[in-house]
C-alpha cells in the first residue's frame, strides 16, 4: 500500500487536511481506529459562526441550533451577557458533531481521499531515521502503509507525535478533563450558551449548558486535571444537575467523557511528518474550543502537503510553511489566551464575582474571548494586575514584542 | 508486595484519551478502543487515576 499522505485520525482536522491535499492532487489515505467517523461524539458541540465565511462545510444537517448569545455566571451567580443583538454580529452554532464530522469526511472523499475504518495505528515505519509510513492493525490484521508524509490527527492522546520525536505529553495543568450529558426534557428554551464558573462548581474550568433544540441541551463540565481527583468531573456535574431546577425532570440520552488540551502549541513539523488539530494542541486555552482551528489549520496543512507532493520535497524545511501559516492564523491568539488562562487560575471566586459585577451591564461590541478579555482587563483589581506582571513578565514581553 | 499499578476498568472507560495524554511514561495505549496500561512501564504516579473524569482507573497491586 503506497500513498503520498497517510492521515491518522478522521476528526475535523484530519478530514479537512485530506480534502485540501486531495484537491491539490495528492494521493491521500485516512485511517480511523473507530468503526464510524464522528462516533462516539467527544465534544461540547459549540462553534463560532465565523465558519460561515469559510465555506468549508456544506449543507445544514449538522446544525442543531443557532445561538443568540452567551451568558457567563460568576460563583455568586452574577450574570454577564454577551448578546448577538447588542454586538450586531453573529455568535455561534451548536452542532451535531457526528454529522458535522461525517460531512467533512464526505467532502474529503469527494475530493479523492480514501478512508479506512477500524484501523488503529501501532507505530511509524522508519528506514534508518527516515519516516516511511505507518504500521497499523486493521481489525486483527497487521498492515503496513507506505507514505511520504505521515499526518498525526490522532487527537489529544496523539501517539504519532511521540513516535515521530515530538514531545506531546501534557502536564496535568494543561489538560481539561471533561464529562457531558445530553439531557432531554430540560427546561431550557432560549438560544443562549450558559457558562458557570467557580472553584466549587468546576475547579480550573467551567460547567456549560448548550441548548441543542427545544428542551434538549448538552450539559457538561471541564476541570483542570491538576486539580482533579478520580471521577471528580462526573461527580461535580451530577451535583450541579441535581441542584438545578431546570433539570429536575430531565433525563440523559447520551453520556460522554472528554479530554481537552489547554496548552501552548507544540512544534508541528518534522521531516516527512506534521501534527494537526488537538494533536498539535490547536485549542483555545480559555474556552477549550478547537473546531475553528481544525478547519483553518486543516486547510493550510492540506494546501502545503499538496505543494510538497508536487515538489517531491517532504523535508521539515519545506513543510514548515504549514507551521508559519497556522502561527499567523491563530498561533498568537493561543499563546495570548494561554497566558490569560494562567492568570485566571490565580484568581479566587471573590475576584470573579467582583469582575462579573463590574461587567454585568456592559454592552459588548464583540462576542469573542478577545472582546471579553479586553473588558476584563479594564476592570481587574490593581493587585491582580501587578501579580500577573511580576509572575508572567517574560511571557507578556514576548507576546507584546510580536 | 510491589507498588500499585494503574488499571483501567474497561467497562467504565469512555475512551476520552485523557489518561494517555498525561502519562509521563507513555505507558497507556488504545487496545480495542479502550485505554490499557502497560504495567511494566507504569511508575505508580497515579496521575491518570486522578485525571479520569469517570473514575475508571484505580491502583492495583499485582500478584
Amino acid at each position: 500500500m503506497k500513498y503520498d499522505v497517510v492521515i491518522v485520525g478522521s476528526g475535523p482536522a484530519g478530514s479537512v487536511t485530506a480534502r485540501f491535499a486531495s484537491e491539490g492532487g495528492a494521493k491521500v489515505l485516512v485511517i480511523e481506529r473507530r468503526a464510524e467517523v464522528g462516533v462516539p461524539v467527544l465534544c461540547g458541540e459549540g462553534i463560532s459562526r465565523k465558519i460561515d465565511a469559510w465555506k468549508i462545510i456544506e449543507g445544514k444537517r449538522w446544525i442543531a441550533g443557532k445561538m443568540d448569545g452567551a451568558r457567563i455566571y460568576s460563583p455568586d451567580k452574577t450574570c454577564v451577557t454577551l448578546s448577538a443583538e447588542q454586538a450586531g454580529n453573529e455568535t455561534g452554532y451548536v452542532v451535531y458533531r457526528d454529522i458535522f464530522d461525517q460531512e467533512l469526511a464526505r467532502s474529503a472523499i469527494k475530493a479523492g481521499a480514501t478512508f479506512m475504518m477500524n484501523t488503529q495505528a501501532t507505530g511509524i515505519i522508519k528506514d534508518a531515521d527516515k519516516i516511511k509510513g505507518v504500521r497499523a492493525k486493521r481489525f486483527d490484521e497487521e498492515i503496513e502503509i507506505q507514505a511520504d508524509i505521515v499526518v498525526g490527527a490522532d487527537g489529544v492522546e496523539s501517539k504519532i507525535g511521540q513516535w515521530g520525536g515530538i514531545n506531546t505529553r501534557l502536564d496535568p495543568k494543561d489538560l481539561e478533563t471533561c464529562a457531558q450529558y445530553t439531557l432531554t426534557n430540560i427546561d431550557v428554551n432560549d438560544a443562549y450558551c450558559d457558562f458557570y464558573l467557580g472553584k466549587e462548581i468546576a475547579p480550573g474550568g467551567y460547567i456549560w449548558v448548550f441548548p441543542k433544540g427545544k428542551n434538549v441541551a448538552n450539559v457538561g463540565i471541564g476541570i483542570l486535571a491538576s486539580l482533579s481527583e478520580a471521577g471528580m468531573a462526573k461527580k461535580l456535574l451530577d451535583d450541579f444537575i441535581a441542584k438545578d431546577p431546570r433539570m429536575k425532570n430531565s433525563s440523559p440520552i447520551r453520556f460522554i467523557a472528554g479530554a481537552v488540551p489547554v496548552a501552548n502549541p507544540v512544534e508541528t513539523v518534522r521531516n516527512n511528518l506534521i501534527l494537526i488539530g488537538d494533536a498539535a494542541r490547536h485549542v483555545d486555552p480559555i474556552t477549550g474550543g478547537g473546531l475553528t482551528h481544525c478547519l483553518e489549520g486543516g486547510k493550510i496543512a492540506g494546501e502545503v502537503l499538496a505543494k510538497a507532493v508536487k515538489a517531491k520535497d517532504f523535508s521539515q524545511d519545506f513543510l514548515s510553511e504549514y507551521e508559519t501559516r497556522w502561527k499567523e492564523a491563530f498561533g498568537q491568539k493561543i499563546k495570548r489566551n494561554y497566558l490569560v488562562k494562567e492568570l485566571m487560575l490565580d484568581m479566587d471566586d471573590k475576584t470573579f464575582n467582583k469582575l462579573a459585577n463590574a461587567l454585568k451591564d456592559v454592552k459588548f461590541d464583540e462576542i469573542s474571548t478577545h472582546g471579553l478579555v479586553k473588558e476584563v482587563a479594564k476592570h481587574l483589581p490593581i493587585s491582580t494586575k501587578l501579580n500577573a506582571l511580576i509572575k508572567h513578565r517574560k511571557e507578556i514581553k514576548e507576546i507584546k514584542k510580536k | 508486595m510491589g507498588k500499585p499499578k494503574a488499571n483501567v476498568d474497561k467497562k467504565k472507560c469512555l475512551a476520552c484519551g485523557g489518561c494517555i495524554s498525561v502519562c509521563p511514561q507513555d505507558a497507556i495505549s488504545w487496545i480495542g478502543n479502550k485505554a490499557e496500561v502497560n504495567s511494566e512501564k507504569c511508575i505508580s504516579c497515579a496521575i491518570c487515576i486522578r485525571t479520569c473524569p469517570v473514575g475508571a482507573i484505580s491502583g492495583e497491586v499485582l500478584a
